[in-house]
């Protein structure tokens, strides 16, 4: 589904700002990485960090970091969470996120209150592909991915 | 029915530590974003002589630790993104804290490019001729008067610059790993040709007030608001400033990001043509494969003489292995008279720096 040429993976959790994109993982943790809409907002991603694994992060600081073009921004964090591991792909290649935001995840973490709990933060379903396609509207942002 | 200019707050901090400065950021970017603060633009100046690297830089790569610790320059790590920065009380750091919906645009180089030219409006009623350069500085004639970088959260921005209003070229070569460093005695001049100052400019520096008005100014026209001065943080931002100057002045914080110098090295290369002597200094990031920055000195005409450093603008940041496609794709766009001197020969020069990493960076030629 796109809207504006924005991607939109039904199957997918968002935060309501449509930043980010979360995936249940079958042992527990979850997957993170960037939507279409926050690489086109962001432009060319430089760098990546994510934070060591083990390291715990409480709701509001970002699991990761990212810049583009002088710029510094978190991939925000909704839910108290353990860092399980960055992706070493994206890691060192950070232009992947502006080529495949779904494919290059970011980071898996390991919420701290359990899967569900940490899922009802998210917006899934119709829900997010609503607010989805309201946000590319409301803004007017229209979805460009870097050729590889 | 005439709309009310919006109102923003406007705060003059005065001179700063480092370690002040980026707490300050941290907590009028986080009350802005819990909405416990207006849409801001702030002013400071540097108490100590201070290296602020990039939020993702390495200080390793970047500084030169010894000379820093052995002279008393301070080094933190700025909030926002970009490069190493050296600054001390002749620098006049503007900032902006605002929300998106302010600015009417999500895209991020496109809120980049109106605050930079804006400020560069600003400084321009100084009576110098300052120009957004893209990606992010504000020159005089070719050479960087003000760099920029941002940092945001969620729907909130933190956007600024420092300006030099005096600067000692000679102290930020030896504090600043850049590619000057096989230049020797040509280093300062070379660095000249790039960087300018208002008392240089002018003739003298011009009163703190000043600067800081006609940037006001020109924010004030540009957004259509009027400004309103605060003296001092809220009690909530106040609160939080000491939490984050608790954080940002320790180690943890300013090493957070730690890589090997060896990964950054600086390359030297000289090519001889018809054209003339080129050399080129790059320094580069071998992990990501990117040129953080090139410069071209040596003996030879190019006009405009600025196409020199937008060649650097347009190297800066850049991959590595396509290095001459970015020559190339400059040289598509960019009208220049060199005489004997071609494109292919920046090319050479850099191709021969390059080389030498095989040989473990020494000074090359060819």
């Amino acid at each position: 589904m796109q809207y504006n040429g924005c991607e939109f993976r039904p199957e997918l959790h968002y935060d309501k700002d449509f930043q980010i994109w979360i995936r249940p993982e079958q042992d527990g943790t979850l997957t993170v990485g960037m939507t279409d809409i926050s690489q086109t907002i962001a432009g060319k991603i430089l760098h990546v960090r994510v934070r060591r694994p083990g390291t715990l992060r409480p709701r509001g600081k970002p699991v990761a970091t990212v810049e583009s073009g002088k710029w510094a921004g978190p991939i925000p964090n909704l839910f108290d969470c353990v860092i399980e591991a960055g992706n070493p792909r994206v890691l060192a290649e950070p232009a992947l996120l502006n080529i495949e935001p779904y494919e290059a995840w970011v980071a898996r973490v390991r919420p701290s209150g359990g899967v569900e709990q940490a899922l009802q933060r998210l917006l899934t379903g119709q829900q997010a592909a609503d607010g989805y396609a309201e946000r590319c509207r409301k803004e007017d942002i229209h979805c460009k991915r870097s050729a590889r | 029915m005439i709309a009310e200019r919006a109102r923003w707050r406007v705060i003059d901090f005065g001179p700063r530590t480092a370690a002040q400065y980026v707490a300050t950021n941290r907590a009028i970017l986080e009350a802005r974003q819990q909405g416990l603060a207006p849409n801001t633009l702030s002013f400071l100046s540097f108490s100590e002589p201070a290296a602020l690297v990039g939020f993702h830089q390495s200080v390793d790569q970047e500084l030169r630790r010894d000379y820093c610790q052995a002279h008393g320059i301070t080094i933190q790590r700025r909030v926002s993104g970009g490069g190493a920065l050296y600054v001390d009380s002749t620098v006049v750091g503007w900032e902006l804290y605002l929300d998106r919906r302010t600015i009417g645009s999500s895209d991020m180089l496109d809120i980049a490019r109106r605050i930079c030219e804006t400020a560069a409006r600003g400084i321009r009623s100084l009576g110098v001729d300052a120009r957004f350069r893209p990606r992010n500085d504000i020159e005089v004639g070719g050479r960087k008067i003000a760099g920029t970088g941002g940092t945001y959260d969620g729907d909130v921005f933190l956007y600024h610059g420092s300006l030099l209003v005096d600067f000692d070229v000679e102290r930020m070569l030896r504090v600043l790993k850049i590619p000057a460093e096989k230049l020797q005695d040509k280093a300062i001049a070379s660095a000249r040709e790039r960087v300018a100052n208002l008392k240089e400019l002018l003739g003298e520096a011009p009163p703190m007030e000043r600067v800081l008005g006609v940037m006001a100014q020109a924010f004030s026209e540009e957004f259509g608001v009027d400004f309103e001065r605060a003296d001092a943080l809220s009690p909530a931002e106040d609160d939080k400033f000491r939490a984050a100057l608790a954080e940002v002045e320790t180690s943890e914080w300013v090493e957070q990001v730690s890589r090997p110098a060896a990964e950054a090295p600086m390359l030297e290369g000289v090519h001889r043509s018809p054209g003339g002597l080129l050399r080129v200094s790059l320094a580069v990031d071998l992990a990501k494969e990117r040129i953080k920055q090139a410069w071209f000195t040596g003996d030879f005409f190019v006009n405009p003489r600025r196409m020199v450093v937008d060649l650097e603008a347009a190297l800066r940041d850049s991959s590595l292995p396509d290095y001459r496609a970015t020559v190339n794709r400059f040289f598509d766009g960019y009208p220049a008279e060199m005489l004997l001197l071609r494109r292919e020969d920046f090319v050479a020069a850099m191709a021969c720096a390059l080389q030498t990493l095989a040989r473990g960076g020494d000074a090359a030629s060819g």
